[in-house]
This record gives C-alpha cells, sequence and structure tokens, in this order.
C-alpha cells in the first residue's frame, strides 16, 4: 500500500484538506442561548477542561456544572441584561492539544473569562495563553499545592493549608503519630508534601517515609512491606489513579487496616470511592470543600446536588476532588465580580473578584481573600463508611488559604 | 526474615502476571513474526469483558471464563479482516496493530466513562501464616499462570496442531505445499494469542482495578520481555517476561522506584547490547 507514488495532484488534495481542518477546528462546539435581545451580544464564558483522556471523568463534570450554572442565570434574566454564551473546549488531558484549543477560546471566540483545567501542569500550560498573552481573565478551580499567585488569575479550589491545617491534628488524634507519605512523583505531592511533613511534625507527629513513584505505577509491595513492618499508623497518601486503587489493595491484603491503621488521602471524593471494594478502603478520611454527605445537613447543598443529579444522572458525579464545586464557586464568584463591576472588561471584573463573596455555595459561603487570588470556604473531613462518606468534623468557619 | 518471605512472594506474583500478560505478545510475535501492539488491549479486553459480566450480577468467575473466549473470538475477526493484510510488512503491521489497539482502548474508555472501577476477585481475601499476610487471589494467579504456560508449551511442542504452526513460522511456502493452510493457521494462532491476553486482562483486573490504560504498561513491558528473551521460540518470551517482571518488582525494594523504574529499561537496552539475540535463541518451541 506504500508503493504508489504520491502525486502532486493527491499531494494538494491532502493538503487543502488538512488546513480545512485545522482551520475549521475539531474538538470544539458552542452552546448559544436562544435568545439575544441585548444590544451588546451575550457575555462569552469559555471553559477549557478535560472533557476527554484520562481525567476525562472530572472534565465532563466541571463541564456540567457550567452547563447547569448558566442555565440558571440565562433562565433569570443574563447577567447585566445580557445572556451568558458558553463556549467549551475540550483540554483533553493533554497539555499539547490544549493550549491550541484555548487559543481558539481567546482568539477566535474572544471570551471574557476562562474557567477551567485540573492538573497544576494544565493550568501552567495554558495559563499564559489566557492571562499575558491572551489579557483574559482566567479563574482556576481545583484543589492544588499552592503558590499561584499570577495577576488576574483566580483560584477557587482548596490550598494546602485548608486541607492540612485541621484535618492532620485530626488525623493524629484518630490514627497515631508514625506517619507515611507514599506520593505520585510530581509536583503537587512534592508541594503538598512539604506543608503536610511541617503540620505533622508541629503537631507531635513523626514522619517515617516520604517516597515518590511513577505516575503509572501499579505495583506496591516493597512499600506496602515498608508501611507494615515500620508499624505506620497512618498512611497519608498522594498516589493518584491508577495507582491507587491497587495501592490501598495491597495495604489491606496486607492487614494494615486489621492491625488499626488508618487511611487518608486528600482528594478522595465520591469519584474514588468507586476504585477499591468498600471494605478496602474502610476507615479513609479525606478533607474537602464539600461531601454528597452534607445535602442532609445543608439544604443549599441538597438544593445544588439536586439540581446537578436531575440535569446530569449519570457516571460523571459532582464531587470536590474533581473541582465541580470549584467551578461551581468559580462562576458564582465570577457572576458576582460582574454585577459589582457593571461590565465585563478585564480589569473591572478582577477588581471586583478580588473581594466577591458568595453567601451560598456547595459546603457553605464562599470569599475570596483581598489581594491573595485564593478563596476562603469551609471545610469537612470525612470517613468512609460501608462505600459512603460520614462527615466526622467540621471547621469552625471560613478556612484561610494562606497563600500569596 | 518476614520481610524476606513476603518479598519473595510478591515478587513471583508479580513475575507471573506478568509472564501471564507476556505470552499471549510472545506467541504472536515468535510464531508470526509479528508485533501486535494491540496485545495491551486485548488484555484491556478481557478485563472490561470481566467487569461486563459482574455488573450484569454474574460471578466474577464466569466472566473471567468468558474473557478469552471472547477476545481470542476478536482476535479471529480482527486477524481476517485487517491483520493477515500486513504480514509481507512487519512495520505497517505495527502501526496497523497500533490503530487497532487505540480504537479498542478509546472505546472502551468512553464505554466506562473514563472512570477507574473496582471488580471483586473470586477468591478474595489473604491467607495468613503467623504475622505474615499474603493475597489468596495472587497465589491463585501464579498456580493459573504456571498452568497456562505448560498448557501451551505442550500445545506447541506435542501435538499435531502446534507442529504445524512451526512449519507455517518456518518455511510457509513448503508448509503450504504440504497442505497445511497457512492462512488458517495464522488467524488461529492469533487468536490463541489474544485469547491468552483476554485471560491475562481477566485475572489481573481484581489486582489492578480497570481503567483504558490498563493495557500499556503492560504492552512496552511485555515488549521489552519479548526483545530480552528472545524472537522465534516459545521459551524466549517466557524467560524474558520472568527476568523483566522480577526485576520490576525487586528494585523497588532496594532503591527509590522513580529510579527502579528506569534502571529496569536501561538494563534492558544494555542486555540487548551485548546479545541482541536475546537470551534463548534459535527457533522452535
Amino acid at each position: 500500500m506504500f508503493n504508489s507514488k504520491l502525486s502532486r495532484r493527491r499531494f494538494l488534495g491532502n493538503f487543502a484538506f488538512t488546513s480545512a481542518a485545522i482551520a475549521t477546528g475539531t474538538g470544539s462546539w458552542v452552546i448559544r442561548p436562544d435568545w439575544a435581545n441585548a444590544a451588546e451580544g451575550p457575555i462569552k464564558l469559555g471553559i477549557a477542561t478535560d472533557l476527554t483522556g484520562s481525567l476525562g471523568y472530572a472534565g465532563s463534570a466541571d463541564a456540567n456544572v457550567a452547563r447547569m450554572v448558566v442555565k440558571e442565570i440565562n433562565d433569570a434574566g443574563g447577567l447585566l441584561g445580557r445572556p451568558i454564551e458558553l463556549l467549551i473546549e475540550d483540554t483533553a488531558s493533554n497539555e499539547s492539544v490544549a493550549v491550541g484549543n484555548v487559543r481558539k477560546l481567546i482568539q477566535r471566540d474572544k471570551v471574557d473569562v476562562v474557567i477551567g483545567a485540573i492538573t497544576s501542569s494544565m493550568r501552567n500550560a495554558i495559563k499564559d495563553v489566557i492571562v499575558a498573552r491572551g489579557k483574559t481573565l482566567y479563574i482556576y478551580p481545583q484543589l492544588y499545592e499552592g503558590k499561584e499567585c499570577t495577576p488576574n488569575l483566580f483560584c477557587t479550589g482548596p490550598t494546602p493549608a485548608q486541607q492540612c491545617d485541621e484535618f492532620i491534628p485530626w488525623l493524629i488524634k484518630n490514627g497515631g503519630k508514625r506517619f507515611a507519605l507514599p506520593s505520585a512523583n510530581y509536583v503537587w505531592p512534592h508541594t503538598l508534601n512539604v506543608y503536610a511533613r511541617k503540620v505533622i511534625e508541629s503537631n507531635g507527629g513523626e514522619v517515617i517515609f516520604e517516597e515518590y513513584y511513577p505516575l503509572d505505577q501499579i505495583e506496591f509491595s516493597s512499600t506496602v512491606s515498608r508501611i507494615i513492618s515500620n508499624k505506620v499508623d497512618v498512611v497519608f497518601t498522594t498516589v493518584i489513579p491508577p495507582g491507587v486503587g491497587p495501592f490501598f489493595k495491597q495495604l489491606y491484603e496486607a492487614g494494615f487496616l486489621k492491625n488499626g491503621g488508618r487511611l487518608s488521602c486528600v482528594y478522595y471524593d465520591e469519584n474514588t470511592l468507586n476504585l477499591n471494594q468498600a471494605d478496602e478502603i474502610e476507615g479513609l478520611a479525606s478533607c474537602l470543600d464539600y461531601f454528597k454527605a452534607l445535602t442532609s445537613e445543608d439544604p443549599v447543598s441538597a438544593k445544588i446536588q439536586a439540581a446537578y443529579d436531575k440535569q446530569f444522572p449519570g457516571t460523571f458525579l459532582f464531587a470536590a476532588g474533581s473541582a465541580a464545586t470549584g467551578t461551581y464557586r468559580g462562576l458564582k464568584l465570577w457572576e458576582a465580580a460582574v454585577k459589582e463591576a457593571g461590565k465585563v472588561d478585564r480589569d473591572s471584573v478582577a477588581a471586583a473578584l478580588d473581594h466577591a463573596k458568595i453567601a451560598e455555595g456547595p459546603g457553605g459561603p464562599a470569599e475570596m481573600v483581598p489581594g491573595k487570588h485564593h478563596c476562603k470556604m469551609k471545610m469537612y473531613t470525612a470517613v468512609s463508611k460501608g462505600g459512603n462518606y460520614d462527615i466526622v468534623a467540621r471547621s469552625a468557619g471560613l478556612v484561610d488559604p494562606k497563600e500569596c | 526474615m518476614d520481610t524476606l518471605f513476603i518479598a519473595l512472594f510478591e515478587i513471583l506474583s508479580f513475575g507471573a502476571i506478568v509472564v501471564l500478560v507476556v505470552l499471549g505478545l510472545g506467541i504472536i510475535a515468535s510464531m508470526m513474526g509479528i508485533f501486535n501492539f494491540a496485545q495491551g488491549e486485548f488484555v484491556l479486553l478481557g478485563a472490561y469483558i470481566t467487569y461486563l459480566v459482574h455488573s450484569a450480577g454474574l460471578p466474577v468467575a464466569v466472566g473471567m471464563v468468558a474473557a478469552p473466549f471472547a477476545v481470542g473470538a476478536l482476535g479471529l475477526v480482527l486477524e481476517r479482516l485487517v491483520v493477515r493484510r500486513f504480514y509481507a510488512a512487519p512495520i505497517v503491521a505495527m502501526l496497523g496493530t497500533y490503530a487497532l489497539g487505540l480504537i479498542i482502548r478509546e472505546s472502551v474508555r468512553g464505554l466506562i466513562g473514563g472512570l477507574y472501577i473496582s471488580v471483586p476477585e473470586p477468591i478474595g481475601g489473604s491467607i495468613t501464616i503467623g504475622t505474615l499476610h499474603f493475597a489468596t487471589w495472587r497465589f491463585v494467579i501464579v498456580i493459573i499462570t504456571a498452568l497456562v504456560m505448560a498448557g501451551s508449551y505442550a500445545l506447541l511442542a506435542y501435538t499435531s496442531f502446534g507442529l504445524r504452526i512451526r512449519a507455517s513460522l518456518e518455511n510457509p511456502s513448503l508448509a503450504r505445499a504440504s497442505g497445511i493452510s497457512t492462512g488458517m493457521i495464522y488467524g488461529v494462532t492469533f487468536a490463541f494469542g489474544a485469547a491468552l491476553a483476554g485471560l491475562a486482562g481477566a485475572l489481573i483486573v481484581p489486582v489492578f482495578s480497570l481503567f483504558a490504560d490498563l493495557g500499556i504498561r503492560f504492552l512496552i513491558q511485555g515488549f521489552v520481555a519479548v526483545m530480552v528473551g528472545g524472537v522465534g521460540s516459545f521459551a524466549g518470551p517466557v524467560a524474558g517476561a520472568s527476568v523483566i517482571g522480577t526485576l520490576n518488582a525487586a528494585l523497588p525494594w532496594v532503591m527509590a522506584p522513580v529510579i527502579a523504574d528506569v534502571l529496569v529499561f536501561v538494563l534492558a537496552i544494555i542486555f540487548i547490547k551485548f546479545r541482541p539475540q536475546g537470551l534463548v535463541s534459535g527457533r522452535g518451541v
């Protein structure tokens, strides 16, 4: 089949086809509101998230949250009397694909704000396209390692301080003093562990070992053996899927839970519960800004959760670890900022967003800390029990992100 | 002492898993001269079928029995439709099978919604000896691997079907002249290799959980194993797989896992440099 010579006609044909494909784009689609009565046209909201690839389950949930919130705003009459036009681009869990697609949002669609990205590497890849060269406002919704202080970039997910300051003392009280930090080898675990180690040691605990693994490692026998033989009380892990499921399973099989050990993992939410059989992670503790279990005590959370489940039944859950709650918070804070500013240009909205507040959100109210680009929010500690979470501790008020 | 026992058991069980995965790949590479880049996805399919059967409410064991037959049948169809066109051009065959693998992988990713799903083992729990715990299912995998290996060897070495496979590999035109339908033999061999991958996927899914990229890591390890072991015989890839599996499981006990991960490949490259024909050279069983 490779014998046929490439003729000039064929080359030109292929060339034309390829350029047409590049020009029109492959992975984008646009949701336009049915009405557009405002003279200025719609406000353009860009979502750039991982709809496909390894993080597709999380990004799809984030896109669903955006669809839900935008629909609510448009049904209530829009923002500043203008409808919101939602433009969703796929970042495909792949930074090089992402940059091209995000550029479409900025250059072709000229969006007024971009919300999205899940991993820190994705944020770093697209933030320059959005904030520096694109001169557009950017909101990053995922829990992460902190230290992102770029102007016009706002973070609405939990930081290490929010996830560790109350959680680690709880772990020491309800698990023990001997910690192991098995981790995936990339920026978030490295930076989070520096902070976690500080909190562990200042609360009288000790770190028995801190170890990093390739991201696709799924065999952890040597680690499990070290944990058992060193009599570790608490495994505070940042190993990510696909490794984390097999890791917990091996720990369970080695008798870690039977001996009274405590598992903990700060990105564990309702999505990740399915990685293991329920008894393999019984008692696993996590600390996030929202758990579905809150719906029984917080009517606002219950309302949001019910609205989401009604519109998007299926596998993409409204969960904190996949940035869905951060996306909700980001959208609502941005809405509040636009309302206050009365216009949509970047500087005015950023100035208003700097101190924006929302009274109602998943898990409770939230407010930006002025000048800090990060968000105060309530934090909850939950423990897995029979395949669900039980809330066992709550922050007294809004927890400070302690960033920038 | 305790740790030594556990280490030996874990290394043995992971070595068995790698052997199981590489077996099908090795048979296709050795007996047909094709590097099947879709082999990892056949493993994934075996895992996916087990999950499907489990989610339909049937016992997991039923899925594990069904998986090799279903994947083998699919392998036969793919060989008849696609792969047989590539025997004359092994490089194109790599691309072709890679494309097949990509299609399978992304389809499964779509079907499971990109999630990571746990599948329970038919025989769970662990065997406790004193203070030591050994996972029961890993024991079962070691035993099944040994049985499958012995069975495959017997099939290739002692049956007339095995003889025909080897004849078709060594001298296709003479085999055809002697009345062997080499096309049929190739089809069945490919299906057999695929079925072994399906079985491997079914057996390992309780250990590693189901996710779309399950096959990829094993595919790369599998190729290294085949290179180290040597193409052309049945014993070569199996020997290579034991070495690679053992190294993979053993090195993290003595050094940082990130370094161990790379070191396996470095050692393999050095080895192939000095012994390009692999551990077991020559053709045959």
